[in-house]
């Protein structure tokens, strides 16, 4: 129903500048319509954690010298709760790239296992 | 109040937090044999923490972290709903055999962190923590719901839960975004000073930002028309989920809901004056009186032709919010406490029908009504709890759901407002007596005894007839509830 209504109303300008792959304004590469694996996904919540650390660092630097002590305790919990997020990660080995045991493998993915849940 | 000062107020959801984490390195570092064991076991110890630092907090209504969350005997009254359904489903989660091949640890955590989230949604007072409280408890629903990874109806839960959740918290925001501009605070008593003094223009986009709020509140309620996830989430998810949902979060729903359309859209700030007037002007009263009328309605009418118990039981938690929605169309402190009561009754009854379908899910893996012929010769004692819970459920005398309909429709009868609702009420009361006496029907009519006996394990069984003593308790002596009810009905306001 919404849908039917849009497409009736809204006007149809189309383009092809329209309809390329939005890149925050760089110069387009290819299509957005491509399989991704899906072990980005993990990586992409990972770099959450630091994204939104650093979003919430800037502000706290520019009023660090008016807060103080306070301040910096509190940002140290705060990194802290972080930090408990990534040593988790990390352990449960989101963090590498080949997971599985590989008959063939030599040196340092000889020791790979699999997930250990 | 200031930061540090709050946070001595703020204990029972410190220790939620803190012990969540602890669980995390715990989780990642202990890789003994005994890891579900000890997880269960550190999350009950945090939740009976939380209820003592909650038992010991007697202060005065005040407000904490600059006015963003209420410390008050109301929101505490809902603290400890949630801490009563949550210990409830701790107890019985190790004896549900549908977790069996899932790691359960991830399982407890989630369910601490909604926990802290239900907690912030029962005091919130700005609409930013609104919003926030809204998506913790979402979030943390979404994963347990989906908990079942082999199970395609528990990805399809979790997945429809994931979409709804996504598009009402999305036009929910719209809605606060609307109430924002015309006050220019994101404090609710800000808000209501500012919406008392709005011109006359205003009025249509007051009452468009009202059904926009509205429909992330009735999300987490289940209320018609926004109830589309419920039947299926609710089948999808783990019984102990289901069962979990179909309570705390509705119980937490209610609570935002009240304290925050009450303020925002009352004419008074102060929630403890008796009588409660929405701005002038607004339709308040009638388009939750629709909204009501809708939800029993359709909740009571679709749980007719229902084949499997859980969806069943999902049909009349949505009639059950539409119940409760009757008496929040009035909105004085006569209505506020009939919803408190009935959401206290309702936890026991509720969570009792949903252990015993998880009691029935364990013996057969599925819960078609079909499954439930002959309970009452196989195991009688669990069925006749089953019978009450129904009872209770459907509103008969001597059980605490009878008490607890009767104090809702007398708040429409004293009020002498929306007649044709309290009469639709009682209509759709009997229609659900009909649903509720098909599952009653199986377990003792529709078959020959044959003397085989099923037992659960002691711990799952114990609970159910645990859960049985308060509904028929406050069926006949429930002056103790109702006058604890009564001296939680006090709320926080910046006058006082």
């Amino acid at each position: 129903m919404a849908l039917i209504l849009q497409r009736l109303v809204a006007p149809a300008r189309r383009g092809a500048l329209k309809h390329s792959t939005y890149e925050c304004g760089e110069e387009v590469e290819g299509s957005a319509w491509t399989q991704f694996n899906i072990r980005f996904y993990v990586i992409a919540l990972v770099f959450l954690i630091f994204d939104v650390e650093v979003v919430i660092l800037f502000p706290w630097a520019v009023v660090f010298k008016d807060i103080g002590l306070v301040a910096f305790v509190e940002m140290l919990i705060f990194l802290c709760v972080l930090t408990i997020g990534l040593v988790a990660v990390w352990r449960r080995r989101d963090l590498d790239w080949v997971k599985m045991v590989l008959p063939y493998a030599r040196g340092r993915y000889a020791r790979l296992t699999r997930d250990p849940d | 109040m200031s930061n540090i000062q709050s946070l001595t107020y703020f204990l029972p959801e410190l220790i939620l937090t803190s012990s969540a984490m602890v669980i995390i390195l715990t989780d990642v570092f202990f890789r003994g044999r005994n890891r579900n064991r000890l997880i269960w076991l550190l999350s009950l110890v945090a939740l009976g923490i939380a209820a003592i630092f909650l038992l010991l907090q007697t202060t005065p209504p005040d407000a904490i972290f600059y006015g963003a969350l209420a410390v008050d005997p109301y929101s505490r009254f809902f603290k400890w709903i949630f801490l009563l359904a949550t210990v409830v489903i701790y107890v019985v989660s190790p004896y549900s055999r549908e977790l069996d091949n899932n790691p359960r640890h991830e399982y407890y955590l989630f369910m601490l962190l909604v926990v802290f989230g239900l907690f912030l949604m029962a005091s919130a007072l700005d609409l930013i923590i609104v919003y926030l409280s809204i998506e913790i408890v979402s979030i943390g629903s979404f994963v347990l719901a989906g908990f079942l990874k082999q199970e395609r109806l528990s990805n399809e839960s979790s997945l429809k839960y994931v979409i709804y959740g996504a598009l009402s918290s999305g036009v929910m925001l719209y809605g606060l975004s609307l109430l924002f501009g015309i006050a220019g605070s994101t404090n609710v008593f800000d808000i209501q000073a500012a919406l008392s003094g709005v011109p006359d223009k205003a009025h249509l986009t007051l009452a468009v930002a009202l059904l926009l709020v509205l429909t992330g509140f009735g999300y987490k309620i289940a209320m018609v028309p926004f109830h589309f996830w419920t039947p299926d989430v609710y089948q999808g998810a783990p019984t102990t989920i289901t069962a979990y949902l179909s309570v705390a979060p509705k119980a937490a729903g209610f609570a935002l809901a009240l304290r925050i359309l009450g303020i925002t859209f009352g004419s008074s700030p102060d929630m403890n004056l008796g009588e409660w007037l929405p701005v002038e002007g607004l339709p308040f009263g009638t388009l939750i009186a629709i909204f009501s009328a809708a939800t029993m309605t359709v909740g009571n009418i679709i749980a007719i032709q229902q084949s499997s118990v859980k969806r069943l039981l999902a049909y009349s938690s949505i009639a059950h919010a539409g119940y409760m929605l009757m008496a929040a169309a009035i909105l004085n402190a006569q209505a506020v406490s009939a919803i408190m009561f009935y959401l206290a009754v309702y936890l026991f009854m509720n969570l009792g029908a949903f252990l015993v379908a998880i009691f029935i899910h364990n013996r057969y893996g599925y819960d078609e009504i079909e499954e439930w012929k002959g309970l009452g010769f196989q195991a009688p004692a669990v069925a006749v709890a089953m019978g009450i819970f129904l009872f209770s459920l459907t509103g008969l005398p001597p059980t605490a759901g009878f008490v607890g309909k009767v104090y809702l429709f007398s708040v429409l009868i004293e009020a002498q407002q929306f007649w044709w609702l309290a009469v639709l009420g009682v209509l759709n009361s009997v229609v659900s007596l009909y649903y509720y006496m098909r599952i009653l029907k199986a377990m003792f009519l529709d078959s020959e005894p044959t003397g085989e006996r099923i037992s659960g394990h002691p711990a799952l069984s114990g609970t159910i007839l645990l859960l049985m003593i308060p509904v028929l308790l406050f069926g006949v002596y429930w002056s103790p509830l109702m006058n604890l009810v009564r001296s939680s009905l006090e709320f926080f306001s910046p006058g006082m």
